[in-house]
């Protein structure tokens, strides 16, 4: 019983790790005023485009930041069209989706005419002494670069977003625009910076995915984990500090699903598949409510 | 007019930005853009077979956009088409399985009926959600997609998988409970009528009644419609049932008129391709219109061009994405600059 719980619980660290990174992401380009709806896709192809790259040079640093580069691009792409245009957000992130996700099994289906692209997972690293500690060891520090990544980040970009001057500013051009501009900021500056990190943050997420746990792509293998993401958003209040909270419960969910399916729990598979989803929409129903977000979001900033 | 000018000359620039990539793309992979658009129109419209079939894919592409943009004229943002669509397809399959020995055609409005049902159902709990504690809609919607198509995988492997069948789908519908066909010895059936006329009625609607008036009074301003004395919720009822139905109906048109059994994967994403139609068609319902055939000219032609040429049919999904992104671009770019 306690072996299962064990490997229930350090896969849950495992499976919050894309959806921290992707989250964190979002925190940014939210609380600049942007959202960004195009995550998921986001997700699938820097999964793909990592693997490919770790792949063909060998390296998964340059895999990584291959990665990395190609999901700034993609939100490039959303915050020219929404924040240097100005069309509807909602609508351009969607339009994101399908571009991202084409863009992935285009490539994909061209490339695995003549390779199959499988690699080895990124092997643990055990933090000394701590990974000794009984139970406790397992399930917090015998992980992935990635794991350990994602919870430094989260509390550097919340260090950052609460006690720098930056933060300042990206959280003042989502809730006053004008007052910034009138302060001297560029609010279209720091929008599109922001949405560009969400990217780069989706791209780190995409990359944990395949690098540090699938080792293949398969098509849609973001698997509903970039929405995940922005529903911990919501959850967490746009806080990085409350997003770790956010993904571990949704890791939870994911880890519940693939241990008992791995065990070969009486259940029809399907059902624990939808456990994730069931727990978004209870999530939802009790945060909601007692939560808003950054007061210019959505809304497009024009200089009068 | 300047204005009607302005919206409509940013398809042709769209249309050119988007070929201007596809043939890049196509050339650095090692195809040929010209031989592959010949395919896209030949494999569209080339012979009567194939331009049923394009006119086959128009109806649940058509549908699915008119749910989603009756959604949006009250900003009921719904993203769950897919799902809706889905669930209509079951309970018409369920309805439908059970009809053995009914006279032909007396079927059809008792199918149609539990699909838009089934579809208003699976949208339910987004709209509560929205109504009663003023939840975005956008999330929930999202996840009963997904939610949904897990049950139906769940259903064609197991409890309705018919036994006899390689593939994950259930057994036949009784032929009673079949849509007429248009022209005989192709999939045309008279769904695409229903559609049209259904996409002429939503222009109707929005624009000739009070009904639309409201929804869309609710759309451009919240605040404004309150305090003008209209009823939020109600008229964001309104919409959602009207949304959330006629994904139904799409996903009824796939199982009594095209495939007439239920089978995993039926939609390739019918609901999402929605959204990008009805951006498409400038949220209006005849734009949507004319808007539906030109994707699924693309797509028919693109599953051709995927068979003879081989190139990947995703690249026609991004030749879509690309082809409304730069439209709306250049025409907020236009309207922003006078």
């Amino acid at each position: 019983m306690i072996e299962i719980l064990t490997a229930i619980l350090s896969g849950s660290v495992v499976l919050a790790t894309p959806i921290l990174f992707s989250a964190l992401g979002e925190i940014y380009d939210e609380r600049a005023g942007v959202l960004n709806l195009g995550i998921e896709a986001t997700m699938s192809l820097t999964a793909f485009v990592s693997l490919w790259i770790s792949y063909s040079s060998g390296s998964y640093l340059v895999g990584t930041l291959a990665a990395i580069l190609v999901g700034g691009l993609v939100a490039l792409i959303h915050s020219f069209a929404c924040v240097t245009i100005g069309i509807n957000q909602l609508i351009s992130g969607l339009l994101i989706l399908t571009l991202a996700d084409g863009i992935a099994n285009f490539s994909y289906r061209n490339l695995s005419a003549s390779t199959t692209l499988i690699i080895e997972p990124l092997k643990a690293i055990n933090i000394p002494v701590l990974s000794q500690i009984p139970v406790l060891g397992p399930i917090l520090f015998q992980h992935n670069i990635f794991v350990y990544l994602a919870f430094l980040f989260a509390i550097i970009l919340g260090y950052i977003l609460y006690k720098t001057t930056w933060g300042l500013k990206i959280r003042g051009v989502g809730e006053n625009p004008e007052a910034c501009d009138a302060a001297g900021m560029n609010v279209n500056r720091i929008r599109h910076l922001c949405v560009i990190l969400s990217g780069v943050m989706a791209g780190l997420g995409g990359a944990s995915l395949t690098l540090g746990y699938i080792g293949l792509y398969d098509r849609g293998i973001a698997a509903g984990r970039g929405w995940i993401a922005i529903i911990v958003v919501i959850f967490s209040r746009w806080s990085p500090y409350r997003a770790i909270l956010g993904s571990l419960i949704f890791g939870i969910g994911y880890s519940v699903a693939s241990n008992l399916i791995g065990i070969g729990a009486g259940t029809s598979y399907h059902f624990l598949l939808m456990l994730p989803y069931i727990i978004a929409i209870i999530v939802i129903s009790f945060t909601f409510k007692r939560t808003k977000g950054p007061s210019a979001l959505t809304v497009p900033y024009k200089r009068k | 007019m300047e204005m009607r000018f302005e919206k409509y000359i940013a398809y042709p620039i769209g249309l050119l930005v988007a070929l201007l990539i596809f043939s890049a793309i196509l050339l650095v992979m090692g195809f040929n853009p010209i031989s592959s658009l010949e395919t896209i129109f030949y494999g569209s419209f080339g012979t009567i077979f194939s331009a049923s079939e394009t006119f086959v894919r128009v109806t649940p592409l058509l549908l699915s956009a008119l749910a989603f943009l009756i959604g949006f004229k009250a900003r009921f943002l719904n993203v769950g088409v897919e799902g809706q669509l889905h669930m209509g397809a079951l309970t018409a399959y369920l309805v439908a399985s059970q009809m053995e020995g009914l006279p032909g055609g007396s079927s059809v409005p008792l199918i149609a009926l539990a699909s838009f049902i089934g579809g208003v159902a699976w949208l339910a709990i987004p709209l509560l959600l929205k109504i009663k504690l003023e939840i975005n809609e956008i999330f929930p919607t999202v996840a009963m997609n997904f939610i949904a198509m897990l049950i139906i995988s769940w259903l064609c492997t197991g409890p309705i998988k018919d036994p006899n069948a390689l593939n994950p789908q259930t057994k036949t519908i009784p032929e009673a409970t079949w849509l007429p066909l248009l022209i005989p010895r192709t999939r045309l059936h008279v769904g695409i009528i229903f559609a049209f006329f259904l996409a002429f009625l939503m222009y109707l609607i929005l624009y000739k009644t009070v009904l639309g008036y409201e929804i869309r009074a609710v759309g451009l301003s919240s605040k404004a419609a309150k305090h003008g004395g209209i009823n939020l919720s109600k008229n964001i009822i309104s919409a959602g049932l009207l949304s959330g139905g006629l994904a139904g109906l799409a996903g009824m048109a796939e199982v009594a008129g095209t495939n007439h059994f239920l089978i995993v994967g039926f939609s390739p994403g019918f609901g999402y391709q929605g959204i990008a139609i009805a951006a498409l068609g400038g949220f209006h319902p005849i734009g949507v219109l004319f808007a539906s055939i030109f994707f699924s000219v693309l797509l028919i032609g693109g599953e051709t061009m995927q068979r003879g040429v081989g190139v990947p049919i995703d690249m026609i999904y991004i030749l879509q994405a690309v082809l409304v992104l730069s439209v709306l671009i250049v025409q907020r770019w236009i309207t922003v600059r006078r």
